[in-house]
């Protein structure tokens, strides 16, 4: 395996008087795939770019296998780099795109010509070898710009965004791929991107950065159960906002005491972060704390959407065969299914 | 909206019918003009005799071939000048383009009269002059033309993107700008060298302005003795720039051809 570790320590970059990033650090094991996602403009791109050696750090190192790498330039780093626009050379059929890596490496003619046709073939493009960009869609161009990027048998696959150009049905069975190939190759990579949902599926950690430095990184599953900031939790998955008062480190929430896990221990009005699946709706007896809006059947689970008797909407998601009582304007209790809440402070 | 297409396709061949009327009726005309001659006794006939005087004419090779060397020195500068400088500020000044964009509309406003003598004295002495001087005012004088052809064939391709893919794949600056970035502009930069390379054959004010003699402040000074050869030298001089253009647009749509087929 050709794959190393990646290391970021203390980066930081501004441009003018926007701080880009702020002291990044960030470690990727041999063959793992981290994901950096945020909002547009938090730096995650920055942090890629700086990775590839296309944009110059104003402090702090990356290291590659533990060799210092923060001041060679980007056509010596051995990084295959899938961009967000297409970015195949027009003037090249699609094996040469794929070759054009190994050209650079001075690979003799018959044999890059052999592994970059092994490579269409990975990604499913064999038959299209002799074809020019603009004869190809924009799922088979970021194909062979991702044939392209492992034919050099690159040490870090760079991913920029690479999915965002396509339409749904192309990205997710693209994404499917990427994380078939990188995890059958053992590619270190890092992986760019504003879609909580593409970074959840195929990441082995996700990095939730904003304003420059990284919020939160960890398992999708610990960032969807645990978030350790309200900004994390807001940005990944359906987050409901119920408002509440807070005394001391509890809160007070359909006529349950729970505690907040990042109290300041300041009591006064706030919002409680709970996921749709976290509340439980059940059919009133009496006069229940909120009525049935709507219900919406998704297959295994519904949405069921209710309001208080304040005026707060809030998401509830159930299996199926449990809701199927709820109907509009019912009455029903809500439940909170948690132990611990966040809470943003207002 | 068929009755529409019906009229458009009326049309257009209707335009082109007009167009071509108001091109070649001119030409015709005066190509008819440039055989004439007439006999001892008066009677007009047709023969090649304007165009025997013209290459008797002791000046006009060398006139010709000195407007074919600054011609061909435009193309060298605007190689050197020009299609750096657009390919430079599509990689890494797009903030500037619109200004540049605007900046080099001024030679179609600044008279020419003010162009010549603001931007020969603009120029160091051991410049002045000399015969590199003329092409250089030719490169600005085309430079409305040839940077609109050269913006427009980089607006089509993603070239930093692309020169970025390259380094990331192990392309050295050189190697960039060898494998990638000249063959994608390739076509829009053969379009710049024949703009130049025509406008610089025919200009005429400023030349004569700046007291220079090329072919076509001649031919005008030799249509002072002799109106039916200097017709001729229009002639031979527009059928010469007419063949360049059709060869150029002839062997650029061969090479797009060449490169659809190999699929």
């Amino acid at each position: 395996m050709k794959s190393g570790t990646l290391e970021l320590a203390g980066i930081s970059r501004r441009f003018g008087q926007t701080v880009a990033l702020d002291n990044l650090n960030l470690t990727i094991g041999a063959g793992e795939l981290v994901a950096l996602l945020g909002p547009s403009g938090c730096g995650k791109t920055t942090a890629l770019r700086i990775v590839a050696g296309l944009e110059r750090s104003d402090a702090g190192t990356v290291a590659l296998k533990g060799r210092d790498v923060t001041n060679l330039s980007a056509h010596l780093r051995n990084m295959g780099m899938v961009f967000q626009s297409y970015s195949l050379f027009p003037n090249l059929s699609a094996v040469e795109n794929v070759e054009f890596g190994l050209k650079m490496r001075k690979v003799e003619r018959a044999s890059r010509r052999k592994t970059a046709l092994e490579l269409l073939e990975l990604v499913g493009l064999d038959t299209q070898s002799k074809r020019f960009p603009h004869q190809l869609s924009g799922g088979q161009q970021q194909r062979v710009a991702l044939a392209r990027a492992l034919a050099i048998q690159p040490e870090v696959l760079l991913l920029d965004e690479p999915l965002s150009a396509l339409d749904a049905q192309v990205r997710t069975n693209l994404r499917e791929e990427i994380r078939r190939l990188q995890i059958s190759l053992g590619t270190t990579t890092l992986f760019v991107t504003h879609d909580q949902e593409e970074a959840m599926a195929i990441s082995d950690r996700v990095g939730v950065m904003s304003n420059g430095h990284l919020e939160q990184i960890d398992t999708p599953d610990v960032l969807y159960n645990n978030p350790a900031s309200t900004f994390v939790a807001n940005f990944v998955g359906t987050m409901n906002h119920i408002p509440a008062e807070q005394q001391g480190d509890l809160v007070s929430i359909f006529g349950k005491s729970i505690r907040v896990k990042n109290s300041n221990g300041i009591s006064g009005s706030i919002s409680v972060l709970v996921r749709p699946e976290s509340i439980e709706v059940s059919r009133a007896a009496g006069s229940g704390n909120a009525k049935v809006i709507t219900r919406s059947f998704l297959g295994a689970s519904s949405q069921i959407i209710c309001q208080t008797p304040d005026g707060a909407v809030i998401q509830a998601l159930m299996p199926s065969h449990e809701s199927g009582d709820l109907h509009p304007g019912e009455d029903v209790t809500l439940n909170v299914t948690l132990n611990e809440v966040l809470v943003s402070h207002v | 909206m068929a009755a529409m297409r019906n009229r458009l396709s009326f049309a257009l061949p209707l335009t082109l019918a007009v167009a071509s009327l108001f091109i070649f009726l001119p030409f015709g005309s005066s190509a008819e003009f440039s055989f004439r001659s007439y006999s001892q006794d008066g009677k007009l006939m047709h023969s090649l005799a304007p165009y025997r005087w013209i290459v008797e004419q002791p000046e006009f090779l060398s006139h010709l071939l000195l407007s074919f060397k600054i011609a061909l020195f435009a193309v060298i500068f605007t190689a050197i000048l020009v299609v750096p400088s657009v390919a430079w500020l599509h990689l890494k000044a797009q903030l500037f383009r619109p200004l540049v964009e605007l900046i080099t509309l001024l030679p179609l406003v600044i008279p020419v009269v003010a162009l010549s003598i603001g931007v020969q004295t603009a120029f160091p002495d051991w410049l002045q002059s000399t015969e590199y001087e003329l092409p250089l005012m030719y490169v600005v004088l085309a430079l409305p033309f040839t940077f609109r052809i050269l913006d427009n064939g980089l607006q089509a391709i993603p070239l930093k993107t692309i020169s970025e893919a390259a380094r990331g794949l192990g392309a050295s600056w050189i190697a960039t700008i060898f494998y990638v970035i000249a063959p994608v502009m390739r076509r829009a930069v053969a379009g710049a060298f024949f703009l130049t390379f025509a406008l610089s054959l025919g200009e005429f004010t400023l030349t004569s302005l700046l007291h220079w003699d090329t072919f076509p402040t001649w031919v005008t000074s030799v249509s002072q003795q002799n109106i039916i050869g200097a017709i001729a030298l229009s002639v031979f001089s527009l059928t010469f720039a007419f063949l360049v253009v059709f060869f150029a647009s002839l062997s650029s749509s061969r090479s797009k051809k060449r490169m659809d087929a190999t699929e």
